[in-house]
């Protein structure tokens, strides 16, 4: 090994920063002992400044500085600065990025000592770190149908292999399907999802599983068998014609799921005209007969012998994949934890998600921008009898930027509120849009050039996010802060659209525990490598795409569907799969690294 | 006017207690969440930023620190758990020992050993009068009881000695405040180059200030009215304490036992009632550290309720052991009282947190003057 007199050891292991798994002691006499390095100091021993560390460089006569630890990487600054001024080279600072390369995972102290045996010996870790190959099944197991899901499964199908594209719900889409149009180029979402969704159908190479659920994952990377549950669909999807008699007859209701709850439909229902399969399936907590055993009324509607089966029951089907890739999307955020903005209480506080229902021409009132109402039952719903709103408030930043709920950013919701404003005054070019907003992030390829656009509409951008709202005399009010102007707004509007954040979706826990890889402290999939890997995982065979991974936009999602496909059909036409950073032993690192000090 | 900046002026309101003093991001939420925050006198937002970007002027002639009654809405929908509400009690703090031109209320603020050494200096000044002074002078533990059984308080601490030294110490810490009273006046209202009050405003205005001072009516505003409850009968009990201690010893120290309908007795007992549930309510609030209000403590915080609880302790003490005719206990009881009274009356009065029974009532005088102000 290298001579390691003048190297000096910073380990950070800082005690607020993310969740640090590793055992920092068992690091400290790894390095010691087997990397025989003498000067190493921790975070605690001393408070790391400029003195401090200055002291310990002229001391020990240090020419080569190596910090590791968690986002090692946040205190570099400090110790190019020193080592400038101490009249040392302050490029010979070297960062062991533990979080990099794979945190609470089985073997972590190993790799994190691998990490450290190459730092100090001064070699890249990735010529050392090789994980071994296995043969790879040329199927592919693509989890969730959303756009990134979609977009994964086409590329790989396209290039002639098989998938089986697992979808939880009743059809593929996932939020995108839901939108009316997409920032900043304002396409018309269906109109470039659809053609999509009908490929997947048509797909000789895809296998769609619709309202099915992975419950169990065994074997290893190139060769998984893999459990999915069929739930009952109680309607045979090869006969079904979906002419949608059987609905017509169905005296059971409960809110659309893919209206965002804005609309009612039966217990046998399609998500929407569209959807892909497009067949009826039967929502069994809703059912009448299956509840009480008595009903029946669409078995005796529909036209098609035997197609409706109410006695039908989950089916559990093995499959063999050699891939496996997670797009299970995101959940937004649910509203009503925010108190202060009054989402559930008052009617005409809305979700993001409802809004956009309300502004598809394809949604519950075609199009038109209307007030909620009640129906008979008491329910909220959008139809097209209740009046048009004059005056609409968007709020940015609901349950994001919040350290009482999320403390990220959200990404998508700065971007879709202009959306919303531009189309609010498209459809009703004589009200007032108002966003309340902290920051404007408008990061992307013309996203900022959107945003003034919006702008020039006559849309009233406020800095300030809003306080809370109350209801006063049949409007709602709106109380906060106007940071540019520095006054009180109380602002009465007729409608408040709340732009949620997004949050991991409900399985991910689920998922991270049958499938190896980790997630990240807020719950996201944590990818192999942010940088430069930032679809894969650390486990052999898994990629992952989408919303899955953090809050992202569609053309990210897609742009990550493309590239989690490519990494499977890299495995498959080299007819391997690299086992991954997790199967890395200490030990083969070590003999390399001693075969390459020899060798220079 | 020109404008200074002093970029380390955070690094100074640190030592006040100023936390994270870079986390706000100025979303607005505690300044709309405040329900005293209003048009032309907005916090505390307004106030945080004036801190981060180091405008010592702006702050010092703030009236706002002293409108917010620490009900902490703010704290607790503040997104970034920022802790506005932490934040303008250190300022009221940091603008104490800016009113205070001796120097020393800064001193205690910032420095736990200053105000331990001077609370312990005073303590044994008055230990050493007990126990040395006043005995050369002929003055004894006089362990005879009176005819109603009770003990002989005036003899081992006369009223003619007590009294004057009251006096004179109410006279020091009276003109203390005043003083510094002048210098808020001047920095909030006088300094101002840009706007005048009239004469005749002031005066109307001032009826305000004894209304103020009596009822409280902003911290009635906050949401939970039991700090407005359990903070009127801490401030009223200890107002009526200090009158009948300072000003009316006479009629209170008797060493005849009255009877216990007598307005003596019962004013005393209603002050000392006040005090215990107000104490009472903060101290358990900072034990168990729910309240948001109660959630951080600066030293001098608890120093304070320390003190002011061992007043209230020995001070019932005093009176258990004197009409039960036990002498000595009852002397050790009385040094002990105004070994941590004294103290506390010369230190946390004028320099500490004590002050801001004679600043709130004023910033609220004050803050009527500027809403009349008008342009000069
Ligand atoms: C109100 C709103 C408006 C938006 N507008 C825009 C816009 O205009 N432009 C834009 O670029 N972005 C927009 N976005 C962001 C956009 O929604 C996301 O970028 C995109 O939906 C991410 O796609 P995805 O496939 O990763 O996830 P999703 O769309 O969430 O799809 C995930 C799919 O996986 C399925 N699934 C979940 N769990 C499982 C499981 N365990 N097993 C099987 N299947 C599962 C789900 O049912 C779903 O079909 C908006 C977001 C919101 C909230
Ligand atoms: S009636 Fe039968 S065929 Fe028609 S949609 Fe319903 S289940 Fe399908
Ligand atoms: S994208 Fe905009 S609205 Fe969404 S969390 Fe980020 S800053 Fe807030
Ligand atoms: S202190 Fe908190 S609530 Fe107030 S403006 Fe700053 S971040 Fe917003
Ligand atoms: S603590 Fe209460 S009074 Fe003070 S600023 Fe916050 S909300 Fe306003």
């Amino acid at each position: 090994m290298k001579n390691t007199e003048q190297t000096g050891v910073f380990l950070y292991k800082h005690p607020e920063l993310i969740p640090d798994p590793l055992d920092y002691n068992e690091l400290y006499s790894y390095l010691k002992g087997v990397a025989n390095v003498s000067n190493i100091w921790s975070y605690n021993d001393f408070p790391w400044n400029e003195e401090n560390i200055i002291k310990k460089i002229e001391t020990h006569n240090l020419n080569r500085l190596i910090i590791a630890g968690m986002m090692a990487g946040t205190v570099k600054t400090l110790f190019s600065k020193v080592m400038a001024m101490t009249g040392k080279d302050p490029d010979n600072v070297t960062i062991v990025s533990f979080n990099d390369y794979g945190l609470s995972l089985t073997n972590d102290m190993d790799r994190a000592k691998a990490l450290l045996a190459c730092a100090v010996s001064d070699i890249p870790f990735e010529i050392v770190a090789i994980a071994d190959d296995s043969p790879v099944n040329p199927a592919t197991l693509v989890i969730g149908g959303g756009i990134a899901g979609i977009q994964a499964s086409l590329e790989i199908a396209n290039g002639n292999s098989l998938v089986y594209l697992v979808e939880k719900t009743g059809t593929i889409g996932g939020k995108m399907a839901t939108f009316d149009k997409t920032f900043p180029t304002l396409d018309c979402a269906a109109c470039i999802l659809t053609p999509k969704m009908v490929e997947v159908n048509q797909n000789p190479n895809i296998r769609l599983m619709s309202y099915c659920e992975v419950i169990e994952v065994n074997g290893t990377p190139g060769n998984f068998n893999v459990v999915v549950r069929q739930k009952a669909r109680k309607v045979n999807v090869a006969t079904c014609i979906g002419c949608g008699t059987c609905a017509e007859k169905c005296p059971a209701q409960a809110p659309s799921e893919f209206d965002a709850g804005t609309t009612m439909r039966k217990a046998i229902y399609i998500p929407f005209p569209q959807a892909v399969p497009n067949k009826y399936l039967i929502d069994a907590e809703s059912c009448i007969y299956i509840k009480n055993g008595k009903c029946k009324a669409c078995v005796k509607a529909c036209p098609v012998p035997d197609c409706i089966n109410l006695d039908e029951q989950d089916q559990d089907i093995t499959i063999n994949v050699g891939n496996i890739i997670v797009a299970t999307g995101y959940k937004p955020f649910e509203a009503s934890r925010m108190e202060q903005f009054g989402y559930g209480k008052f009617k005409n506080v809305l979700n993001s998600l409802e809004f956009e229902r309300l502004l598809n021409a394809s949604g519950p009132t075609g199009g038109n921008i209307q007030y909620r109402s009640q129906d008979k039952k008491g329910n909220w719903i959008f139809n097209n009898e209740s009046g048009k709103p004059e005056k609409i408030a968007i709020i940015h930043c609901v349950g994001s930027r919040d350290k009482n709920y999320n403390k990220y950013c959200s990404r998508v919701c700065c971007m879709y509120s202009l959306k919303f404003s531009h189309l609010v005054l498209e459809k009703l070019p004589e009200a007032e849009v108002f966003e309340y907003f902290i920051d404007m992030r408008a990061f992307g390829k013309g996203y900022e050039e959107f945003y003034e656009r919006i702008k020039e509409e006559g849309v009233s951008m406020i800095r300030g996010k809003t306080a809370k709202v109350e209801e006063k005399g049949g409007k709602l009010l709106l109380r906060g802060e106007d940071i540019l102007q520095g006054t009180l707004i109380a602002n009465y509007v007729d409608m408040v659209v709340l732009s949620i954040g997004l949050e991991p979706g409900e399985d991910n826990l689920k998922l991270s525990k049958m499938l190896g890889i980790p997630v990240t402290e807020c719950g996201w999939f944590e990818e192999a490598n942010y940088n430069v890997d930032p679809t894969g995982t650390f486990r052999g065979g898994i990629s992952m795409a989408g919303a899955c991974q953090g809050p992202k936009d569609i053309p990210d999602s897609v742009a990550q569907g493309s590239a989690a496909a490519a990494r499977v059909i890299q495995s498959i036409l080299r007819g391997k799969v690299s086992n991954g950073l997790s199967t890395i032993s200490l030990s083969a690192v070590e003999s390399r690294i001693k075969e390459l000090t020899l060798i220079q | 006017m020109s404008i200074r900046v002093q970029p380390d002026l955070r690094n100074e309101l640190i030592k006040y207690g100023i936390g994270d003093w870079n986390a706000c991001y100025h979303c607005g939420t505690c300044t709309a969440m405040c329900p005293l925050s209003e048009e032309g006198f907005l916090f505390p937002r307004k106030k945080i930023r004036l801190m981060q970007m180091g405008l010592k002027g702006p702050i010092e002639s703030s009236v706002e620190p002293w409108l917010c009654y620490y009900c902490g809405d703010c704290t607790k929908t503040c997104p970034r758990d920022a802790n506005p509400g932490e934040l303008m009690m250190s300022l009221r703090r940091y603008l104490t020992s800016l009113y205070d031109w001796t120097g020393l209320s800064k001193k205690f603020y910032t420095s736990e050993t200053w105000e331990l050494g001077f609370i312990l200096f005073f303590a044994s000044l008055v230990v050493i009068t007990f126990l040395f002074i006043l005995p050369s002078f002929g003055i004894k533990f006089d362990t005879t009881l009176t005819a109603q059984g009770g003990v002989r308080v005036n003899s081992f601490a006369p009223i003619g000695i007590i009294e004057p030294f009251d006096w004179s110490m109410a006279f020091v810490v009276a003109s203390l405040l005043i003083s510094n009273i002048f210098r808020m006046y001047y920095k909030i209202i006088w300094k101002n180059s840009t706007t005048k009050v009239s004469l005749w405003v002031h005066i109307r205005e001032f009826w305000l200030l004894i209304f103020n001072f009596a009822v409280q009516p902003k911290f009635s505003k906050c949401d939970d009215k039991k700090y407005w409850l359990s903070h009127w009968f801490l401030m009223s009990g200890y107002t009526i304490m200090f009158i009948v201690i300072v000003v009316f010893l006479k009629w209170f120290q008797t060493e005849e036992i009255l009877p216990f309908y007598d307005p003596q007795r019962l004013l005393g007992y209603y002050a000392t009632f006040g005090l215990l549930f107000g104490l009472g309510f903060a101290i358990i609030g900072r034990i168990i550290h729910k309240d948001i209000k109660f959630k951080f403590s600066h030293v001098s915080d608890w120093l304070f309720l320390a003190m002011l609880t061992g007043t209230v302790v020995t001070g019932i003490l005093i009176h258990i052991f004197r009409i039960n005719g036990m002498p000595m206990a009852t002397y050790f009881s009385y040094i002990a009282h105004m070994a941590i009274l004294v103290p506390m009356i010369l230190i946390e009065v004028p320099f500490s947190k004590w002050s801001h029974l004679a600043y709130r009532p004023f910033a609220a005088y004050f803050h009527q003057l500027k809403k009349h102000a008008v342009p000069k």
